[in-house]
């Protein structure tokens, strides 16, 4: 029970103070927004095939969190509140409370994104069930490897664009199957049967990425 | 302290070693193949080549995770020196299959690159590999860096095997024993493996040298810039 209320004390936190500046949702809501007009506008008039609509919507997504969510840990050293945490809170606590704020993020640029993609693009979603499932499903893993990584770039000197250039090779299984995933929901002959397994790759890769970062997240965290 | 005399004899071993492998490879016949032709003795330098990768890749990761459970700089040095070297054999690896495919297969065509299953993987793990080297250059303490460093590569092998699933779901393979293409055992002759499997023991050899000697020089910097009494 105590877990479960420090992870939510720093889940509250997170949200308070994000009520009070909406610096992150708003820069990632301006980030999904300008890179979905730039798509728009370089596809121009044209067609775009199921494949393609579903890879360009989870890199927009994938570029959106890598850019929106390593502020997470870096905010902390900023406001130099990382020793309070790391006195209060357990490091387990403090990494759950950062997941849960980090997919709820992620879960406002998936709706944004697929709201505006669907507008720009044409886009024709035949089984809304198994598309949300698999951005659900594939935002949980995208939020537990981003998490961990944002803990490891604020303990570098070099802050920077550090997180895609870390993220990006770690995430090709997880990029693959979900849009083949999206793009069967996208595609109204393949249905269920077909995606069931990329939903299943999805999910185990987010449990184990998920598993993992809890246990390295407590190097990366203490000194 | 290791012993100077023995690993002289055993890296001599290796050298004589190797050097018998080249002659082999080179000299002896190999049976007529479709396409292949003579190409086919890039056999006994491509496959090693992916072998040592993958021995270097367990040897990384394996001191990665000594690091964090002993904080020991030697065991972070070690995990460098393997993950640098991986990266070599890797990229080595990745130029023989590129040449070879484009002679072969590719052959009149303008590809080059080829979507196949363990060329994507070897990229990504270079890609993995590239992203660990740009993260060091980046913490500055030794201590620190050896800690966090360690926990990217670990993180980095907990997600790679999930490619050997998902990947050859997506993608058609050159290679042996892959889904409608002959296996390995099919398509040579047993002259060839006469030379095959020696060439791993000496490639995984060669990385042998390479790595105790780079660790070595290693170690040597780090005390000389380390320790107050020098």
């Amino acid at each position: 029970m105590t877990w479960i209320r420090g992870s939510w004390a720093i889940l509250q936190k997170d949200l308070r103070l994000e009520m009070r500046s909406r610096y992150a949702v708003n820069m990632l809501l301006m980030f999904v927004l300008s890179s979905l007009l730039l798509i728009a506008f370089a596809v121009g008039q044209e067609s775009v095939g199921e494949r393609m609509q579903s890879a360009l919507l989870w890199i927009v997504i994938l570029f959106s969190a890598s850019i929106g969510l390593g502020r997470s840990f870096v905010a902390e050293e900023e406001r130099g509140t990382v020793l309070l945490l790391q006195l209060n809170v357990p490091g387990s606590q403090v990494f759950t409370g950062k997941l849960i704020f980090n997919f709820l993020l992620l879960l406002a640029v998936d709706l944004v994104a697929l709201v505006v993609f669907a507008l720009l693009l044409n886009m024709v979603i035949e089984d809304w069930l198994l598309l949300l499932f698999s951005l659900v499903l594939g935002s949980v893993g995208l939020a537990g490897a981003t998490t961990l990584l944002a803990a490891i770039i604020a303990r570098a000197s070099n802050k920077g664009p550090l997180l895609p250039v870390l993220l990006f090779p770690l995430l090709v299984p997880l990029l693959l199957s979900v849009v083949r995933a999206s793009r069967a929901a996208l595609d109204g002959g393949l249905g269920l049967s077909r995606a069931l397994p990329d939903l299943q790759i999805i999910g185990l890769f987010s449990g184990v990425v998920i598993t993992a970062a809890v246990v390295l997240f407590e190097y990366v965290w203490y000194d | 302290m290791i012993n100077l005399r023995r690993y002289t004899l055993i890296r001599n071993v290796i050298l004589l070693w190797m050097s018998v492998v080249l002659c082999a490879a080179f000299l002896l016949g190999i049976p007529k193949i479709n396409i292949l032709e003579h190409t086919a003795r890039n056999l006994y330098f491509h496959v090693p080549m992916w072998f040592t990768m993958m021995a270097a890749v367990f040897v990384s990761a394996y001191h990665s995770f000594q690091v964090l459970r002993s904080g020991d700089i030697v065991r972070d040095i070690r995990a460098l020196q393997a993950a640098r070297i991986g990266a070599f054999f890797g990229v080595l690896g990745l130029l023989t299959g590129i040449v070879w495919s484009k002679f072969t297969w590719y052959v009149g065509t303008d590809v080059w690159w080829n979507f196949d299953p363990r060329q994507s993987m070897v990229s990504l793990q270079l890609l993995i590999y590239g992203a660990y080297f740009v993260l060091r250059g980046a913490l500055d303490d030794p201590s620190k860096r050896a800690r966090i460093a360690a926990v990217y590569n670990l993180f980095a092998a907990t997600t790679t095997p999930f490619l050997l699933y998902v990947i050859p779901r997506q993608m058609d393979s050159l290679h042996p024993g892959a889904e409608g293409n002959p296996a390995f055992s099919e398509i040579t002759h047993p002259i060839m493996r006469l030379v095959f499997y020696p060439a791993i023991i000496g490639f995984i050899g060669m990385f042998w040298i390479l790595y105790t000697q780079r660790v070595r020089m290693a170690l040597i910097k780090h005390r000389v810039t380390h320790d107050p009494e020098l």
